[in-house]
């Protein structure tokens, strides 16, 4: 009786193609896969809004008023792992207690639309931390990169150590630096709400607490194409209605929501009757083929309905607002230290604009070649939380390197070019002489100056043959080269203080080539 | 008849013309006889570096007499920095690539090259040239960024550094060879074989910490020393060392040098050095230090040095 789903087979075949490359592009620690992959991130609607990517926005509402929520249920790669995670809960039960567990729940509008109007005023605010904790595709990037990403490592340290036995060196062994405690409890806590989501309830997480499945809803209500009953078909048995992840089939009063439904098809296929289609709509709910199959619509829910919960929505963003107010001001009083603000990425141009912007998708901390860039935790504020912050503990940003800004799906960090890279100073390398070894050990060192690509490190002369460092500030770019190789500890000696609004040095002068003519040993 | 013999006799007496006979020529002009007269140290001016590699081995007598048929050989260069070799930041990739080639027709089993890089190790091994060099020769080359990779040993011998987790390509190898190049370096002064040897080991923070001239001698009494060191000074980097900013830093020297005692080379590296800039003996710590742990001679005039210019 099962009739071939090839809506269902289409949407599983786009979702594999969104989502197992973006996955692979999280995982990819080894930067196998070209950077250029990082285009697939730009069809994430999050970022989009916060990039303001017009044409791209446009191109996703067009699909949403034509095709209804198929994103969330292929380009959104939270969506998708919440279908695997469902997928892998079903595994090996019956129908009944496997993919047929769901029923019917009423819409949460004041939930849903409270938290999307929050989360707006918030970002419109200037406080993008809504956006940051809410966003799907964030949350998928931070457990992809906190959660996935190590364990792979680890599986490649496994199996690089005994293919070192054998001489064979494609695998090598890897240094699990990038995740921190903050970045892992938070992919966790996600986790952990999607399984207890997925598990209970299907897609509750897309249409309760997702500002973009929210904001899809108010486009998908009035989808061109949708799934509709055929009314003479259907037997009343049920089936869709438990088999509907996202709960908003009505198989009582034969209606089905719209605004919640993701377009998985699931549904189609479980009716043999063939009760269900995906078709042409008309607004009024009315099916164009024969009259008698028309669908009664939720658009024709009792008008005092949808205005209590327009005014319930309503007052309740209003009431939030005090609260987003002070999430929005700036807070000074905050700053222990006004010297330990966090060094953001080069490209980010200043603190504000970065904190506006990024939503924490953990993206550039995966493909950063020197695993400089590490997810904070609440050290620097919560409105800083779980942003990259340039983390000169062991490593430090490669000189010409730009991977980080041309990855960045928001546009947080933005696109340069290696001659502006060189020149873009993040922060300045404060020299501390009280603590070098030079002075305390007279001793030589000079490790800081040995990896400053600039030379505004550079070693001058002190006592007898010794030399110490000095910093020229008019040529420091703030890589942190000299700070991650400081012996100096617990503080060390020189540390790169970050710039609140990035600024231009002057590139190093270029010197002449001067040839030398040797032709004799000396020796 | 008479065909064949005179044929015999012109091929009899082709080769004997072709014999060599400068050794006993000059052994008869100065009227002493050097047996085996081997240089302690060879140095060569003037060439590309795969050839003044030749010409150095053959003056050593050979590469066979450092390392054996079947023997593991790791060969230790200089690969720290994510810079072109025309920046002279790394060991020159023709040299390497000309010594792997060497070691396996000598008949190592097996020709490892790895370093701890400062730089991202891949970006290292890729921009320096080294890691096709190897591939090409038909070497293995190694990565060593990762703590993992290194083995705790001990030195009795050390000052400041009594122990030290070094590379165990070089634990486990038969014989090893130090490649450094030479140049400025802002904290030892001068980078050559005895501070290329702060590569092999894990923990470099340590170097700093406790005396870094100190601990680069220290590190050079590791019971298995190098076979042979050959200082690359094709092209040398004469200021804003160790990683250089510009072409402008770097003058090409076209020389090498190669001896087996790791003070004596450095010492003579450092007269190189001093041809284009001047440094001090006292100011190159490590050199003073590591006479004094005998680990060879800064008098080189003790030692016999053969100079080749191409």
């Amino acid at each position: 009786m099962k009739r071939t789903n090839y809506l269902k087979g289409l949407r599983v075949t786009l979702a594999i193609l969104f989502f197992v490359p973006i996955l692979l592009y999280f995982l990819d620690f080894a930067a196998v896969l070209p950077d250029s992959m990082h285009v697939l991130l730009h069809m994430q609607l999050m970022p989009m809004l916060l990039g303001g990517m017009i044409g791209l926005i446009g191109f996703q509402f067009i699909l949403a008023v034509v095709f209804g929520r198929i994103y969330c249920s292929t380009i959104c790669p939270a969506g998708v792992l919440q279908d695997i995670i469902n997928r892998i809960f079903c595994l090996g039960k019956k129908k009944k207690k496997g993919i047929r567990r769901f029923s019917y729940h009423k819409p949460m509008n004041v939930l849903r639309y409270s938290i999307l109007g929050v989360t707006v005023l918030a970002a419109l605010f200037g406080f993008s931390g809504l956006c940051l904790l809410l966003d799907p595709y964030s949350n998928f990037g931070r457990i992809a990169a906190s959660l996935f990403r190590p364990v792979i490592m680890w599986g490649n340290n496994l199996v690089a150590d005994q293919l070192m036995k054998m001489d064979n060196y494609t695998l090598f062994h890897v240094t699990i630096s990038t995740v921190t405690t903050s970045g892992v409890i938070a992919a966790s806590i996600t986790l952990l709400i999607f399984i207890i989501m997925t598990v209970f309830r299907g897609r509750l997480f897309c249409n309760t607490i997702c500002p973009v499945g929210s904001l899809l809803s108010l486009v998908s209500r009035y989808s061109i194409y949708r799934v509709s009953f055929d009314k003479e078909a259907c037997t009343h048995c049920g089936n869709c209605e438990h088999t509907c992840k996202a709960e908003a089939i009505n198989t009582k009063d034969l209606t089905i929501d719209a605004s919640r439904c993701v377009d998985c098809f699931n549904c189609i296929s479980s009716c043999a009757k063939g009760g269900l289609q995906y078709r042409y709509t008309l607004r009024k709910g009315t099916v164009n083929s024969t009259s008698e199959t028309a669908t009664v619509d939720r658009m024709e829910q009792p008008a005092a309905n949808s205005r209590r919960t327009f005014l319930a929505t309503g007052a309740t963003i209003a009431a939030s607002l005090p609260i987003v107010n002070t999430l929005a001001e700036p807070k000074k009083h905050c700053r222990r230290n006004r010297n330990r603000l966090p060094l953001t990425p080069p490209g980010s141009i200043s603190l504000e604009r970065f904190k506006d912007k990024c939503t924490g998708c953990q993206i550039c901390v995966t493909r950063c070649p020197s695993q400089v860039l590490r997810p904070t935790g609440l050290e620097y504020g919560l409105d800083y939380m779980l942003k990259p912050r340039l983390a000169y503990i062991s490593s430090y940003c490669n000189y010409e390197c730009t991977v980080c800004a041309d990855v960045c799906p928001t546009g947080a960090i933005k696109p340069l070019t290696k001659e502006e890279k060189i020149t873009t100073q993040v922060g300045i390398a404060i020299f501390h002489k009280g603590k070098c070894v030079v002075h305390t050990e007279e001793k030589d060192c000079g490790a800081c100056a040995e990896h400053c690509p600039t030379q505004a490190v550079h070693m001058v002369p002190y006592k007898g043959t010794l030399t110490i460092p000095e910093v020229n500030p008019d040529l420091c770019i703030g890589c942190g080269g000299c700070e991650s190789i400081c012996p100096v500890r617990p503080m060390r000696a020189i540390i790169v203080e970050a710039n609140e609004v990035h600024k231009f040095v002057e590139k190093p002068k270029e010197e002449e080539v001067k040839e030398v003519e040797v032709d004799d040993f000396g020796f | 008849m008479k065909r064949r013999d005179f044929l015999k006799t012109s091929v009899v007496t082709g080769a004997a013309l072709s014999l060599n006979f400068e050794g006993l020529q000059a052994a008869l002009s100065s009227n002493t006889m050097n047996v085996e007269q081997v240089p302690d140290m060879v140095a060569v001016m003037g060439g590309e570096p795969e050839v003044m590699l030749d010409k150095a081995l053959e003056a050593l007598g050979g590469i066979e007499k450092y390392i054996k048929k079947g023997q593991k050989i790791v060969i230790k260069p200089n690969i720290g920095w994510d810079r072109t070799p025309e920046l002279a930041g790394n060991t020159n990739p023709k040299l390497i690539k000309a010594l792997v080639k060497k070691c396996l027709d000598a008949g190592a089993s097996k020709v490892t090259v790895f370093d701890h890089t400062c730089d991202n190790w891949q970006k290292c091994y890729e921009t320096s040239g080294i890691a096709d060099a190897v591939k090409e020769a038909g070497g293995i080359i190694m990565p060593g960024n990762d703590e993992k990779y290194y083995k705790e040993v001990s030195l009795p011998g050390g000052v400041s550094l009594k122990q030290a987790k070094i590379h165990e390509s070089l634990i486990e190898a038969d014989a090893w060879i130090n490649v450094p190049i030479l140049k400025n370096h802002g904290g030892a002064k001068l980078s050559c074989a005895m501070k290329n040897l702060m590569g092999i080991v894990w923990d470099r923070r340590f170097f700093h910490q406790n005396d870094l001239q100190q601990c680069i001698a220290d590190i050079c009494t590791w019971q298995k020393k190098p076979v042979l060191n050959i200082v690359d000074a094709y092209r040398m980097m004469h200021q804003n060392g160790p990683q250089g900013k510009s072409a402008a830093d770097v003058a090409t020297l076209k020389s090498l040098i190669i001896s087996p005692n790791i003070v004596a080379i450095d010492t003579a590296a450092l007269a190189l050095f001093n041809q284009v800039k001047k440094l001090d003996m006292e100011a190159v710590g490590h050199l003073g230090k590591g006479e004094s742990l005998k680990l060879g001679s800064t008098d080189l005039k003790k030692i016999n040095i053969k100079r080749i210019k191409i």
